[in-house]
């Protein structure tokens, strides 16, 4: 037992040391970046929390003497073909297109984590049967299998999620399986084992914990990547017609008037993308913190 | 490190992907004017088009030259008897002709058929045919092949799908003489006559639809001033000019062979590409324009404008009237006063197409132009009427009564054709204004949600007809063992006007049962029709003599295209 308390304390040693990196080290140097990815996605949650302090109109309302007025002062992104400011309807847009990216993720990532946990934890059989579903699930292009699934179950807010979530199970159980699989051979487990700590235990205390850090990094990037896909998805009409739409919808719903009204697509497709930029910037920056390797080349 | 680095390629991917959806968008911030980035991203079938077309300017003069034509869909079949899409109708029309045509004015003219005479019961129709027609595969037209069709449409095992439903009542033929035929309904039909000027009930060549059988849809031989030359799924089909053609109907000028060597009809879903493409040039002409277009080419001298209102039945909104409580009649007027229908048609379509006034399109026999302004919205009136049915606002804005919240399921079909789905969306909000919740289910099942099961409030419909009797398949009481009626609409008052009207034999007196029809459904709400179609045509300046038929089909006997 005295051996489980020690590597408690070495993980807690870790966890303070990675703060203090984020702290000191990081923020003196080039990460204006960081900071400006940080501010975006702090400014759109804050969007998807309280759109009604942010939009000045509300993102139903149908100004029906005021459709298709490119951006002005009234109407900082313009209007769209039923006269609503499109500013505000980003805005309150931004709650749908939020929920389904990080609903899906949740789903996807804790699913995906159990079955790679099991499958490496456990191997033999198990291993295989789950591994081999898997594989067959990776055969199919994410994207599609969430077009599949999003098809097959009609349009609905849930149930985008849930083909989100599905189609990104595959990635999320291969990282953690390869990662248990790893940590399983390392020789502190091996030591913990002989001691006489139950495999319960030792999945509890030490390889899980030692484990997530990947699946961590992977979800944060995944939540750009299930906001895309999502929008994809409404983007095809495969979504609900809301009365608020999200960005994939309106999207959808600008397409046709490109070349009468840019600033229909435009808005909604900037929103998207500098949201997945600033999300993947962050992720990325936590994958190398969270990396020992890279830690010691920097360090 | 493996983990590394295909996070790396995941994020890398992620942001090429983010950028290429912004970029769609922002391109064009440029091309505001010049249309190309909708052009170059045109699918292949429109740039194959590109090669067609300098081969066909080599050939100077009115007279040849390929017109190409950008269709909105893939049609289903080119056997006119089977076919199900209008779209497929603007190519069936090129290789068949009809016995009859209607004009504009829905009088019925010669076409294969140069006079009739209706019996006294108004149940036999005799037809005497024209004796120079032959089939594009050399088949000689005749009574026999006249029969041959009819009786065709009949056979069950051609699973006629349209082109059934417009036979009816017609029951047996009678070969006379070689070109004399008589038709024998079950009972007198007005509407036949009209029916039987549409290309859906085109004459096929016999000896190729025995041959071909179902795939005969693949093969069409007709007698129409084009024969068919080639059809690649989804991509393109040729016709090319019938050189012994001499039996053009009234409604177009040239009588003789058409001027133009072909048509090539291309198939380009996309809406900004088809337009797109006809802005470029890579085709001369494209369909079913988006009213956004309309708008700018409209302006634009460059290229020209080409419409024609469809008649029939309007885009109409219909209640399912078995459904409580919008069944009841005061529940009904209280949508119709809340909802702005020109509103809806001055944003969405920008005063493109017109609004619709009565359950008939204008240019239909028997239409009712008294009906015109005759609605107006009027919140007050509508709150009153839900106030008197017992309907109380709650404290969310929507009405209640017995713990019931008052909501209304809105169908409607995905894609989005003609903006339908945008119509929803305005309706659900004019509708809370006066305290409706209104559920919008956008389905791809509409055959399941609405026909099987009828779980709808409110769902639109519209339909390309020649005779007011298309109100008969939506107001008639329904045959419990069949498919049921749009409306449910069941009133014996109504029923027996619908079977007045289709046996009428005097003109006035059968325009007069129509308007009494359009009336009550008007007054009784149980419709709300929205806006009349026009088909839509943009065409380079180059084409000329494009002309439409009484439905708003194309013609080209008269087509040309100026090198």
């Amino acid at each position: 037992m005295r051996e489980a308390i020690t590597a408690k304390a070495v993980w807690r040693e870790r966890g303070r040391r990675q703060l203090a990196s984020l702290r000191f080290r990081r923020i003196a140097a080039a990460d204006a970046l960081l900071v400006l990815a940080g501010a975006v996605v702090l400014l759109i949650i804050a969007c998807a929390i309280v759109p009604g302090w942010i939009a000045p109109y509300a993102p139903t309302e149908m100004l029906t003497d005021n459709i298709l007025k490119p951006p002005s002062t009234d109407h900082l992104f313009g209007t769209d073909y039923f006269g609503r400011d499109i500013f505000s309807v980003v805005v309150h847009g931004s709650r749908d297109s939020l929920f389904i990216g990080f609903a899906s993720v949740l789903i996807g990532g804790l699913a995906g984590g159990i079955i790679g946990a099991v499958s490496g934890y456990v191997g033999g059989i198990a291993d295989t049967i789950l591994m081999r579903c898997n594989d067959i699930l990776m055969t199919i292009p994410g994207i599609l299998l969430a077009l599949a699934i999003a098809g097959a179950l009609g349009p609905g807010m849930f149930n985008i999620v849930l083909a989100v979530a599905v189609a990104s199970i595959p990635g999320y159980a291969r990282v953690m399986r390869a990662q248990i699989i790893s940590i399983k051979s390392r020789t502190f487990i091996a030591a913990s084992s002989s001691m006489g700590a139950s495999p319960m235990h030792i999945f509890w205390r030490h390889v899980l914990p030692n484990a997530l850090s990947p699946l961590l990094v992977m979800a944060t990037i995944g939540i750009g990547t299930s906001i895309l896909t999502g929008s994809g998805l409404s983007f095809l009409g495969l979504g609900l017609l809301r009365e608020v739409p999200d960005w994939g919808t309106l999207l959808s719903q600008g397409r046709g008037y490109l070349t009468v009204a840019w600033w229909m697509c435009t808005f909604p497709g900037l929103a998207i993308t500098l949201f997945v930029l600033a999300v993947n910037i962050i992720g990325d920056r936590l994958r190398d913190d969270m990396d020992p390797k890279k830690r010691r080349v920097r360090g | 490190m493996k983990n590394r680095y295909s996070f790396r390629r995941t994020a890398t991917v992620l942001i090429a992907l983010a950028l290429a959806l912004s970029a769609c968008a922002t391109n064009n911030t440029a091309n505001n004017t010049s249309n190309n980035a909708a052009a170059n991203t045109g699918s292949g079938a429109a740039a194959a088009g590109d090669t067609k077309e300098t081969a066909a300017d080599d050939t100077a003069a009115a007279q040849g030259g390929e017109l190409s034509y950008a269709l909105a869909t893939s049609p289903d079949s080119l056997d006119p008897h089977r076919s199900g899409l209008a779209v497929a109708v603007r190519v069936i029309r090129t290789i068949y002709d009809s016995l009859v045509v209607q004009l504009p004015d829905n009088s019925i003219k010669p076409w294969l058929a140069t006079s009739w005479t209706v019996s006294e019961d108004g149940k036999s129709y005799t037809f005497k045919l024209r004796e120079d027609v032959k089939f594009h595969d050399g088949t000689p037209f005749n009574a026999e092949a006249v029969k041959y069709n009819f009786d065709r449409i009949l056979d069950s095992a051609t699973k006629a799908a349209n082109a059934a439903a417009l036979l009816a009542p017609y029951q047996s033929s009678e070969v006379i003489d070689e070109y004399t035929v008589k038709l024998n309904l079950a009972t007198p039909s007005r509407a036949f006559l009209g029916n039987l000027s549409q290309a859906l009930l085109g004459i096929v060549s016999p000896t190729a639809a025995k041959k071909d059988g179902d795939q005969f849809g693949q093969h069409p031989v007709g007698t129409g001033p084009y024969k068919f030359v080639s059809w690649q799924e989804n991509a393109e089909i040729k016709v090319a000019r019938n050189e012994s053609y001499a039996w053009a109907p009234e409604i177009v000028k040239n009588t003789g062979a058409p001027y133009l060597d072909g048509i090539a009809f291309k198939i380009v879903p996309e809406e900004a590409t088809r337009i797109g493409s006809v802005q470029s040039g890579q085709v001369l002409a494209g369909e079913t324009v988006p009213p956004q277009n309309i708008v700018a080419l409209k302006s634009d001298p460059n290229f020209q404008l080409l419409s024609a209102n469809t008649v029939g039945l309007p885009y109409t909104l219909f209640f399912n009237l078995e459904r409580a409580p919008w069944n009841d009649a005061k529940a009904r007027q209280a949508v119709k006063y809340a909802v702005d229908v020109d509103a809806i048609v001055k944003t969405l379509y920008l005063g493109t197409y017109d609004r619709a006034w009565s359950p008939l399109t204008p240019g239909t026999f028997g239409y009712d132009a008294t009906l015109e302004n005759s609605v107006k919205p009027d919140i007050e009136k509508a709150n009153a009427l839900l106030d008197e049915l017992g309907w109380t606002k709650g404290a969310d804005g929507i009405r209640e009564k017995d713990g019931k919240k008052l909501t209304l399921q809105y169908v409607d079909a995905t894609p989005n054709r003609e903006k339908r789905n945008d119509i929803a969306v305005i309706i659900q909000q004019q509708l809370k204004a006066i305290g409706i919740a209104v559920n919008v289910e956008i389905t791809k099942d509409v055959r399941t949600v609405v026909f099987t099961n009828g779980a709808y409030d409110l769902y639109g419909n519209s339909q390309v007809n020649s005779d007011p009797n298309a109100l008969y398949a939506f107001y008639h009481t329904y045959d419990p063992k069949g498919r049921a009626s749009l409306s449910r609409l069941s009133d014996p008052a109504i029923d027996k006007l619908l079977e007045q009207g289709l046996v009428e034999p005097d003109d006035t007196k059968r325009a007069e049962i129509y308007k009494e029809i359009q009336h009550y459904i008007v007054d009784q709400a149980i419709v709300l029709p929205i806006y009349v179609f026009p088909y839509t045509v943009a065409a380079a300046k180059s084409v000329e003599g494009i002309v439409f038929d009484s439905l708003g089909y194309p013609l080209f006997n008269d087509a040309t295209v100026k090198p």
